[in-house]
């Protein structure tokens, strides 16, 4: 999956439309980004990348980039 | 002997909290992403006075009324639940007097959550193919309603109220018609899906009552329920795909030889991707929460009740069940549809 795909995946577990996110966004900054947006990341990762992310490690993270990173779609 | 399932029924509470009913408490809780990302429009919430011996005894009272035994046929009781009637006695003896089943009978409450179905199925077969027992009654309700706080919108958009009744009878047959089993069990998740209060541990006590708000805005206090929902989900990643190859192996099948899976129905979010992780065609895939929520350890009986009602299960179907959660604990089994 690209980083473009993969943002847009991102757009839709946060409710926004595809291609608005870019990477830098403050995770904070976004309205929608809950518990149940983590868990559609979590799923996102696992299929996608076979990356298993925990809640813990994504509650570190503070921006979309780090989210990107986080799963391996980013270096 | 071996055990095969004689007849189904489940119970539902009258009172209904659907999504609009949610969204007009809450009004920036947005109603069609709580039914889209879970799956459910409804929840059924027992009355106050309701409790889950009563939940019980009304889904066996339908299964009697059905034809398929009566009371006195009874003898074992098991009853799955972690909201008992009382700490003394056990509730599947209120359920065994209520229901008139015979005072010969065994009866015994097993708390377990999701997964206390397949563990039910596993005790019965127990019981039958040792002689002990001929014809069981496996119960389930809850009532985790009690411990939602109506602020938490982690939980009360997911769960509710419920009972099912499973009739297991000992069966001349050459092959099982239920089993093999699989089980797992992991304590170090006993944190992520809990009431802290209220037990030995932790009494009740004015302290445990406090509400304190989490960072994503839900409200609880120690005395409510408390599920940290992505540690879940984490969990069943771990396990159930785990959980079917070893199920696949120990009963020598392949997966393409399953005709209909029952998961536990935990959330649409969770069954989606579960399903898509593990490869099962959605046909032959079973969800049925849209009008009862996740009703714990009676989600299977209910998804089994509804796939069969609906003709999506066939006679003599092979029949993959797969129960997930509190604890950590975990269990899956087979079972042979005979159409009861």
């Amino acid at each position: 999956m690209t980083r473009e795909e993969f943002l847009a995946e991102i757009d839709q577990l946060v409710d926004l439309a595809p291609g608005t996110l870019k990477g830098p966004e403050e995770l904070d900054s976004l309205e929608e980004w809950n518990s149940t947006a983590m868990i559609g990341l979590i799923a996102l990762a696992d299929t996608n990348n076979r990356v298993r992310l925990s809640p813990r490690q994504i509650a570190a993270c503070s921006t979309v980039t780090d989210l990107l990173k986080l799963a391996g779609v980013e270096a | 002997m071996q055990a095969g399932v004689a007849a189904l029924e489940y119970y539902l509470p009258e009172k209904v909290l659907s999504t609009g009913d949610l969204t007009a408490e809450f009004p920036d809780w947005n109603a069609e992403k709580i039914d889209r990302k879970t799956g459910i429009r409804e929840r059924r919430i027992a009355a106050p006075d309701e409790c889950s011996s009563d939940l019980a005894a009304a889904a066996a009272r339908k299964l009697f009324a059905s034809g398929a035994c009566r009371p006195e046929d009874i003898d074992y009781l098991l009853l799955c639940t972690e909201t008992p009637d009382h700490f003394v006695p056990t509730t599947a003896c209120i359920v065994q007097d209520r229901l008139g089943i015979p005072r010969t009978a065994g009866a015994l409450d097993f708390n377990l959550g999701s997964s206390g179905y397949i563990y039910g199925f596993g005790l019965a077969q127990g019981l039958i193919s040792t002689g002990q027992a001929s014809r069981v009654l496996l119960l389930t309700a809850d009532v985790y309603s009690r411990f939602v706080h109506p602020r938490d919108r982690s939980v009360r958009t997911i769960f509710g109220d419920a009972g099912s009744a499973t009739l297991l009878t000992a069966e001349e047959a050459a092959e099982p018609l239920i089993g093999p089993f699989v089980y797992g069990t992991d304590g170090r998740g006993a944190a992520n899906l809990t009431v802290p209060a209220g037990g030995m541990r932790l009494p009740h006590s004015a302290e445990t009552a406090i509400d304190v708000e989490d960072e994503g805005g839900n409200v609880r206090s120690l005395d409510n329920l408390y599920m940290n929902g992505g540690e879940i989900f984490l969990f069943t990643l771990d396990v159930v795909p785990e959980i079917i190859d070893r199920l696949l192996k120990k009963a020598g099948v392949d997966i393409s030889q399953i005709d209909s899976f029952v998961f536990h129905q935990a959330n649409q979010t969770m069954l989606d991707h579960l399903r898509k992780r593990v490869g099962i065609p959605p046909e032959k895939f079973q969800v049925s929460l849209a009008h009862c929520g996740n009703t714990v350890s009676s989600t299977i009986p209910i998804a089994l009740k509804d796939a069969v009602a609906a003709g999506r299960i066939p006679q003599g179907g092979l029949v993959m069940l797969v129960g997930f959660g509190a604890g950590y604990s975990w269990g899956a089994t087979l079972m042979r549809w005979r159409g009861v």
